[in-house]
C-alpha cells in the first residue's frame, strides 16, 4: 500500500508544482503573445497592405516589397547599417576580449574594474548617453577642445557625413562591457594545466593565445558574435538622438531601424514600414542561420 | 575548458535570435499612448484629455492655465498630455491608430489636412459653449477646411527677421531700411557686415529649412507652398533660388557652416551670441530672447523683392481641434475648454504669448496691456502684416507630412556641396510628389 501511494503523492506534488510554474509563467506568456507574437503577425499582414495608420489597410500584394528595389533611401539605410555592423561588432568584440584578457590576469580592484567597464553596456543605448555624444563630438565639444590643445582645429564630427557614422561606431564599441563579462567567464573555464603544459613545452604567450585560448573560447566568441550582431542590426536610439531623428547629415546615419521608424511614424506609411521590418527579420534570420552553418568550421565545443 | 555544450550554445543563441528578430518585426518605435480616461459620469461632470507640445516652460505655463480652468469649472477635469513637438506627432500617430485620441489637441502644421482627411476634427458650427461673437467673419472663414469650421486658431505667426540691436549698436551696423530692405539689400548688408565687424560675428543664421520664411520667399515670387487642390505650389526654380540665396550667404562668410551651427536647423543657444540677425517666426522672440537677457532683440518684417507679387504677405495660424470621435456627452465641456483656450485674456496672462498674437480682436487688444516688450514686438509684427493685402494660403496636403524633413536633407546636400541647388530642388519635388500621390 505504502509503495503504491508514494509515487501518487510525488506525482500529485509535481502536478501542483507544474501548475504553479505555469501561473508564474503566465505574465510572461501574456506579454509574449500580446505584445510580441500578435503584433508580429499583424505586421506580416500589414506588410502586404497600403496602411496609413489612420484608415483601414488596403491589400496591395507585394507592392511594398517591389518598392524597396527602387527606393534609394532603403538602399542607403542598408549600406549604413551593414557598415555599422561590419565595423563596430568586430571592433567591440576585439576590445572586449582584450580587456577580458587583461582582467583575467588577476589584479587588485578587479571587481571595481569589471563593474566600471560593464557600466557603459547599461548606459550605451540610452538617450542620455546619445545626448552626451552630441556634446562630445559637436563643433565645440570635448573632442575638439582636446584637439585644440595640440593645435588641431576640428569641425563637428556629427555634421560631417564622413565622420558621423564613425562616432556611432565608437559609441557601440564603448559598450564592450557585456561581451567582456561573458569573455571573462569563458576565460575562467579554461584549465590552467593546458597553459602550464604549453609553458613547459616552451610556447610563447602569443602561441598560447592562438593555440589554447582562442580555440577553447570559440563557443563564447560565437555566442557574443550572434548577440552583438543582432543588436547592431537593431541599433536605433543612438542614431535617432544624435541625428535628431533624421539620420543625417545627408542620410549618413540612416540606420535601417530609423528608416522603418520614419516610414511608420512620420510618413504614415505603416504598410511599407512593416514590409521593411520583415525584410530585416528575414535577413537577420538568414544571417544567423549562416553563422550556425559556418560555425562547424571554426567553433570547438567541449562535447 | 569545462563543458560548453553545443546544445547549450544553440539554446542561448536561438532564444536571443528569436527575441531579437521578433522585436525587429514588431516595430522599433516608442509612442506611449495617452491612456487617459475621458468620459462623463452620471452627475454631469466631464473628464477631458488635452494634448499640446512645446518646451518645459510652455508645459508649466499651460498646466497652470488648465489648473485655473478646473478651478473655474469644477465640473470638468482636464487630463494633460504634453510632449516635445516631434514626439507629440509620433504619439498622436499611435493614438489615432488606436482611436484613443485626446479630446482637444493642438494640430501640427504639416498634419492639418492629413488629420482632416481622417476625420480627426469635430465640426464646431453650432457649438454653444464656443463664443465666436468677437471674431471677424474673415478670420473664421480663413480657418475653414472645405468650407467646414472645425478648428480654432491658437494665435498668429508671421515670418520675420529678428536682430540683436545691442550687437548692431556695438558693431556700428545699421540694417537697410525702406526701399533698400530687399533680399538683395539684405544680402549685400550681410556679407559686408560679416567681413567687417570687429568681433567676427556672422550676419545671419543658415536657415534654408525654415518653413515660414521659405513660404514668404515663394509667395513674393508668385509661387506658394501648397495649392488649393492639395498639390505642390512651388517649382524647382523657386526652391533652387531659395537655396542659392542661403548658399551665397554661407559661401561669403555671412552665415555659419552646418558644423558651426550644429546642423541646418541652427542651435540658437550655440550661435545666438554670434549672429546679428535670425530669420524665423515672430513668436520665437519670446523664448529665444530669454537665452541672452543682456541683449535687446528687435523684429523686422521680411525683406521684400522689388518685383514681389501683390498680396504675398500671409498669416500662419497654429490650430486647436476637438477630436472628431469625442464622446458627444463631452462636447459642450470641450467647447468650454476650447473657449477658455482661445477667447480668454486671463488664459494668456498665465501662458504668455508663445503661440502668437490672438486672433480674437478683443483679446488681442486686452493682452497688449500686460505684454512684455518682446511680446509687444511680436504683436506689432503680426498687426503690421495683418493690415496688408493677403492672398489666400493653403495647408499642407495629406502625404506631405515629411516635407520639412526632405527640405532639411536637400539643404544638407547643398551645404555640403554634394548637390547643385537645382538638382536638390528637383529631387525634393519628386520625392514629395510621390508621397502625395501615394496618400491620394
Amino acid at each position: 500500500m505504502a509503495t503504491a501511494t508514494a509515487p501518487t503523492r510525488r506525482k500529485s506534488r509535481l502536478n501542483r508544482q507544474g501548475r504553479a510554474a505555469h501561473v508564474f509563467m503566465l505574465p510572461w506568456l501574456v506579454g509574449l503573445v500580446g505584445i510580441t507574437a500578435l503584433p508580429t503577425l499583424a505586421s506580416l499582414y500589414l506588410a502586404f497592405t497600403d496602411y496609413n495608420v489612420l484608415s483601414s489597410p488596403e491589400f496591395i500584394g507585394t507592392a511594398n516589397f517591389e518598392r524597396m528595389l527602387t527606393d534609394d533611401r532603403f538602399w542607403q539605410s542598408v549600406r549604413v547599417t551593414l557598415t555599422y555592423v561590419l565595423v563596430s561588432v568586430p571592433l567591440q568584440l576585439a576590445f572586449a576580449l582584450l580587456l577580458a584578457l587583461i582582467l583575467d590576469r588577476g589584479m587588485r580592484g578587479l571587481t571595481f574594474y569589471r563593474s566600471a567597464f560593464y557600466l557603459p553596456s547599461l548606459l550605451g543605448s540610452s538617450v542620455a548617453v546619445a545626448v552626451l555624444w552630441r556634446e562630445l563630438f559637436g563643433h565645440s565639444g570635448l573632442v575638439n577642445s582636446a584637439l585644440a590643445l595640440v593645435g588641431i582645429e576640428g569641425s563637428s564630427w556629427l555634421q560631417n557625413p564622413q565622420t558621423a557614422l564613425g562616432t556611432l561606431v565608437i559609441l557601440n564599441v564603448w559598450t564592450f562591457g557585456s561581451p567582456m563579462v561573458i569573455f571573462l567567464a569563458g576565460l575562467r573555464q579554461i584549465p590552467e594545466e593546458l597553459y602550464e603544459s604549453a609553458r613547459v613545452d616552451g610556447a610563447s604567450v602569443l602561441r598560447q593565445f592562438g593555440s589554447i585560448t582562442v580555440p577553447l573560447l570559440t563557443p563564447i566568441i560565437f555566442f557574443n558574435l550572434i548577440l552583438q550582431t543582432i543588436g547592431a542590426f537593431q541599433a536605433f536610439t543612438q542614431a535617432h538622438v544624435v541625428s535628431g531623428g533624421s539620420g543625417g547629415p545627408v542620410d549618413s546615419t540612416l540606420f535601417y531601424t530609423l528608416y522603418i521608424y520614419q516610414q511608420g511614424f512620420t510618413a504614415f506609411d505603416m504598410g511599407y514600414a512593416s514590409a521593411l521590418a520583415w525584410v530585416l527579420l528575414v535577413f537577420i534570420g538568414v544571417m544567423t542561420a549562416g553563422h550556425f552553418l559556418l560555425s562547424k568550421y571554426w567553433v570547438f565545443y567541449g562535447d | 575548458m569545462r563543458e560548453m555544450s553545443r546544445r547549450n550554445v544553440l539554446k542561448f543563441a536561438a532564444v536571443a535570435g528569436l527575441t531579437g528578430t521578433a522585436a525587429a518585426c514588431s516595430g522599433v518605435g516608442g509612442g506611449s499612448g495617452g491612456g487617459g480616461s475621458g468620459g462623463t459620469d452620471a452627475g454631469g461632470s466631464a473628464t477631458l484629455r488635452y494634448a499640446w507640445w512645446g518646451n518645459n516652460v510652455r508645459q508649466e505655463n499651460y498646466t497652470n492655465a488648465l489648473n485655473q480652468f478646473m478651478e473655474d469649472h469644477s465640473e470638468i477635469t482636464v487630463e494633460t498630455e504634453f510632449a516635445e513637438y516631434t514626439a507629440f506627432q509620433e504619439r498622436m500617430t499611435t493614438q489615432m491608430a488606436a482611436r484613443n485620441v485626446p479630446d482637444l489637441f493642438w494640430v501640427p502644421s504639416a498634419q492639418v489636412m492629413t488629420y482632416y482627411a481622417n476625420d480627426m476634427f469635430h465640426d464646431l458650427d453650432g457649438l454653444e459653449t464656443l463664443d465666436l461673437s468677437d471674431y471677424d467673419a474673415d478670420d473664421i472663414d480663413g480657418l475653414r477646411l472645405d468650407g467646414v469650421h472645425n478648428t480654432m486658431a491658437l494665435g498668429i505667426f508671421v515670418p520675420v527677421v529678428r536682430y540683436n540691436e545691442t550687437m548692431a549698436q556695438a558693431d556700428g551696423a545699421t540694417l537697410p531700411e525702406g526701399a533698400d530692405w530687399t533680399w538683395d539689400g539684405f544680402t549685400e548688408f550681410a556679407i559686408d557686415y560679416a567681413a567687417n565687424n570687429p568681433n567676427g560675428n556672422w550676419a545671419v543664421n543658415y536657415g534654408p529649412d525654415h518653413d515660414l520664411t521659405l513660404e514668404a520667399w515663394l509667395r513674393q515670387r508668385g509661387e506658394e507652398l501648397w495649392t488649393g487642390d492639395g498639390q505642390i505650389g512651388f517649382t524647382a526654380d523657386g526652391i533652387a533660388s531659395w537655396l542659392d540665396f542661403w548658399e551665397n550667404l554661407r559661401k561669403n562668410g555671412a552665415a555659419p557652416s552646418l558644423s558651426e551651427q550644429d546642423g541646418v536647423g541652427a542651435d540658437w543657444a550655440l550661435i545666438g551670441e554670434r549672429v546679428l540677425t535670425y530669420l524665423g517666426n515672430s513668436n520665437h522672440i519670446i523664448d529665444d530672447a530669454q537665452f541672452f537677457p543682456e541683449a535687446t532683440f528687435k523684429l523686422r518684417t521680411m525683406p521684400v523683392a522689388a518685383d514681389a507679387t501683390p498680396g504675398h504677405p500671409y498669416l500662419y495660424t497654429p490650430r486647436l481641434a476637438i477630436f472628431g470621435g469625442i464622446d458627444e456627452a463631452n462636447l459642450e465641456a470641450a467647447g468650454t475648454l476650447l473657449n477658455f483656450s482661445v477667447n480668454n485674456t486671463d488664459t494668456l496672462r498665465i501662458t504668455g504669448l508663445t503661440m502668437g498674437a490672438p486672433v480674437n480682436p478683443r483679446v488681442a487688444a486686452e493682452v497688449a496691456e500686460f505684454a512684455s516688450p518682446d511680446e509687444q514686438q511680436m504683436l506689432d509684427a503680426v498687426a503690421h502684416d495683418r493690415a496688408l493685402e493677403r492672398n489666400p494660403r493653403f495647408e499642407a496636403p495629406a502625404g506631405s507630412s515629411t516635407w520639412r524633413t526632405i527640405l532639411t536633407r536637400v539643404s544638407e546636400q547643398v551645404a555640403l556641396e554634394q548637390s547643385t541647388t537645382i538638382d536638390a530642388a528637383t529631387a525634393m519635388i519628386a520625392e514629395l510628389q510621390s508621397a502625395i500621390d501615394r496618400a491620394s
